[in-house]
């Protein structure tokens, strides 16, 4: 407890004072004040709806959530000589200073230059060859979740795929398995700098045959930024820029259907979740099976769970998408389906 | 050095070159450092930002901060966090502050009366910077009513307390001299007591001063001047005057003057803990407020009790040492700023310890005049426990 001084004393004092004076405050009329430049005209929310003020700078960031979302890269496809399907992929680690909140720039490090990396997508039992280039100046790893050989692990002491040096590269080359929806990591310590910096991705297996066709698929990958490097995260977000979906709500006609790969990679917060308002999804937990698990409209994931989530709207509307842990969303987690007819 | 030139006090163009030359070698060497940096690496790894939270307003729906750049260079605010949420915000003049340079920020934010709130701004180099609004609630305006309440509060804490204390002017006139150098020298402790509190607000005060401001520093400039002007005050009327009577009024007048500007710190900071909602306590400290600031107007008449000064002085001399606490009060209520608590905190250190080398001169001449060992030393015990145990009923 406080201790009291004659100061602390003179104040309360004073205060029964003006109590006792019935002291009353007006309020008074908001005086006009100038907008912050580099601010973006979209839609004047009313109220007091969190958000960010101001745009980031998509094109100097070198990617766009938007486009994120569908943005699945295949790899260079050939035939094997035994006819199985040969992907292969390039990826480059580098340092990027990214502004992940309109004025806030971060030194990111990347893979491709963006935040998440590049959604590597194949199928069940191709053959991936994915060439790791360290463009940056720290070593980095490409840790994959799924089966394959140690020495392709990504890890400290696993061989040369486990470090790659600066100006180095190594290609992890193994058999696509199990089929869900999965991730990759840089996987060097210390870990989870590592990972808040931005070195993460989706890593999408299809079934052999696919799954059954939908209107939409979207990758939505969760994580957050600790700008100032107190292991706290300050931001939040589904693809790396905080309120974009909120600002630029992902469109969609009523009766669509709609599959999304969800990935938690969140740093320092034990937790992660998505809640779909207004409606419930079928969840099939790391997409591993052709059956949902649950109909639900909230699921929760820690550090690297993952799942796919799937359904449609029955009335237009603008529905809400977020973390239900509120203080997230309000940091930046969340984002708007624009349903019309 | 046997030799000794007979300095020259005429000013040749020969002088003025050797006055000049230093500062041309500085001119260069400031020009070199600037071009080369002078081999140090001076580049940061991360830049230094400060940003200070002068002040924050609440109003309905509404808060908006005051906010002053206190580090080396230009910085720009990017995004305000409200208990983790991210807030929109408007802000003037401009987002990049200059050094030095002031700004508003407004944010909307339906905040809730009597919550606690941390706001954190974060400028464009991701450096947080957190003010807390430990009871929110709305932020006085400068309307009638307040204004009336911000007297009173002043009424109460300097005006009446110091007047209480003139009225003891009849009684203790019929008291014989020994007693009466008893109280002058109870008015030294007095004011010692109320000194040592001064200086010690200030220097609390600057220490939450942004460090550019150089809060120690400034109380040293304030205390130190102050001291001297008043001393140099005193010599020059000893001179022009030499009445015995005159000179212990115009010493009643300083008491006024330093108890004054006591006051004044003293209405500063209610007004101040006001504007951040510290929470009242009780009639009873109030009370106890008064009955404690008694004292100072005895410490005003001390020196002029066997003299016939008119009302109209005395009302002066009250007006002098209590008003303060209501101008105080205004400007802590409506326009808060550590920077002027610091100053007139300052001022108040240098009066006080002016005033009681003055009252120590008065002592020395009647103890000249009169033996009597004990008086002082009782004196200003009694001065300093009477402050010390009325202390204890308030606190």
């Amino acid at each position: 407890m406080k201790q009291l001084s004659r100061r602390d004393f003179l104040r309360t004092g004073g205060l029964v004072l003006a109590g006792a004076a019935g002291v009353a405050a007006v309020s008074k009329p908001v005086s006009p004040s100038s907008h912050p430049p580099h601010q973006h005209d979209q839609m004047d929310h009313p109220g007091d709806l969190p958000g960010t003020v101001g745009e980031v700078d998509h094109a100097k960031n070198g990617f766009d959530p938007t486009q994120i979302l569908t943005d699945f890269d295949y790899g260079k496809v050939s035939t094997l000589p035994g006819g199985q399907i040969l992907r292969e992929y390039e990826v480059i680690s580098i340092n990027k200073d990214i502004e992940v909140v309109p004025g806030i720039i971060y030194p990111a490090w990347t893979y491709n230059g963006r935040i998440p990396g590049p959604t590597l997508r194949c199928t069940e039992g191709d053959r991936l060859r994915i060439t790791l280039k360290n463009g940056s100046n720290h070593p980095h790893t490409m840790h994959f979740h799924g089966f394959h050989p140690g020495a392709m692990d990504g890890v400290p002491g696993s061989g040369p795929g486990g470090s790659v040096e600066p100006g180095g590269s190594f290609t992890y080359q193994f058999d696509a398995d199990p089929f869900g929806v999965h991730l990759y990591h840089c996987h060097i310590f210390p870990l989870a700098r590592h990972i808040a910096k931005g070195l993460y991705g989706a890593f999408i297996i299809d079934p052999k045959g696919g799954r059954p066709p939908v209107d939409h698929e979207f990758v939505m990958v969760m994580s957050g930024f600790d700008v100032d490097f107190d292991d706290e995260n300050d931001f939040y977000a589904v693809n790396a820029i905080p309120f974009h979906y909120q600002n630029h709500p992902i469109p969609l006609k009523v009766g669509e259907s709609v599959r999304i790969y969800l990935v938690n990679i969140l740093e320092f917060d034990l937790l992660n979740s998505f809640h779909l308002h207004a409606n419930f999804f079928q969840y099939f937990p790391t997409g591993t099976s052709m059956t949902p698990a649950e109909f639900t409209d909230t699921v929760m994931q820690t550090q690297a769970q993952r799942g796919i989530i799937e359904f449609s709207y029955r009335y237009p509307g603008m529905y809400m998408f977020h973390a239900h842990n509120t203080e997230f969303a309000e940091l930046g987690w969340t984002g708007m389906f624009d349903v019309t007819e | 050095m046997t030799k000794i030139n007979k300095p020259s006090n005429r000013f040749s163009l020969r002088t003025l070159i050797l006055f000049l030359v230093p500062i041309i070698l500085l001119a260069g060497v400031i020009a070199l450092f600037l071009s080369t940096g002078g081999g140090l690496n001076l580049t940061p790894a991360a830049p230094v930002e400060e940003l200070t939270v002068e002040r924050y307003v609440l109003d309905r729906g509404s808060i908006e901060l005051h906010v002053r750049n206190t580090g080396p260079q230009e910085l720009t605010v990017a995004q305000i966090v409200i208990n983790s949420a991210v807030v929109r915000y408007t802000i003037e003049p401009s987002t990049t502050i200059p050094r030095l340079g002031y700004a508003e920020i407004h944010l909307n934010y339906p905040w809730t009366y009597a919550e606690a709130y941390t706001i954190t701004i974060f400028t464009s180099n991701s450096i947080p910077f957190e003010v807390e609004i430990p009871v929110a609630f709305e932020t006085p305006d400068p309307s009638a009513s307040t204004f009336w309440g911000f007297t009173l509060i002043g009424l109460f804490v300097g005006v009446i307390p110091v007047f209480l204390g003139i009225f003891w002017f009849p009684a203790l006139r019929q008291l014989g001299r020994q007693a009466m150098t008893f109280l002058m020298a109870a008015t030294a402790g007095l004011l010692v007591f109320l000194g040592l509190d001064t200086l010690a607000e200030a220097l609390e005060v600057a220490g939450e001063l942004p460090s550019v401001f150089q809060g120690i520093g400034m109380i040293g400039i304030g205390a130190v001047t102050t001291f001297l002007l008043l001393d140099a005050i005193s010599r020059q009327q000893t001179q022009v005057t030499g009445d015995e009577a005159t000179r212990r009024l115009s010493i009643a007048m300083m008491i006024s003057i330093g108890i004054g500007l006591h006051n004044l710190g003293e209405g500063l900071a209610i007004g101040a803990a006001y504007n951040i909602g510290e929470i009242a306590l009780g009639t009873f400290l109030v009370v106890g407020f008064i009955i404690q600031n008694i004292t100072e107007g005895l410490g005003i008449i001390a020196p002029v009790l066997r003299d016939r000064p008119g009302i109209g002085k005395l009302a002066l001399m009250g007006i002098i040492g209590g008003g303060p606490a209501i101008i105080g009060a205004w400007i802590g209520g409506f326009s808060p700023s550590p920077f002027l608590a610091v100053l007139f905190l300052a001022i108040g250190t240098g009066a006080i310890a002016e005033v009681v080398y003055e009252i120590a001169k008065l002592i020395k001449k009647d103890i000249e005049k009169q033996s009597m060992p004990y008086a002082v030393f009782s004196g200003v015990l009694t001065g300093m426990l009477l402050l010390w145990v009325t202390g204890l009923m308030i606190k």
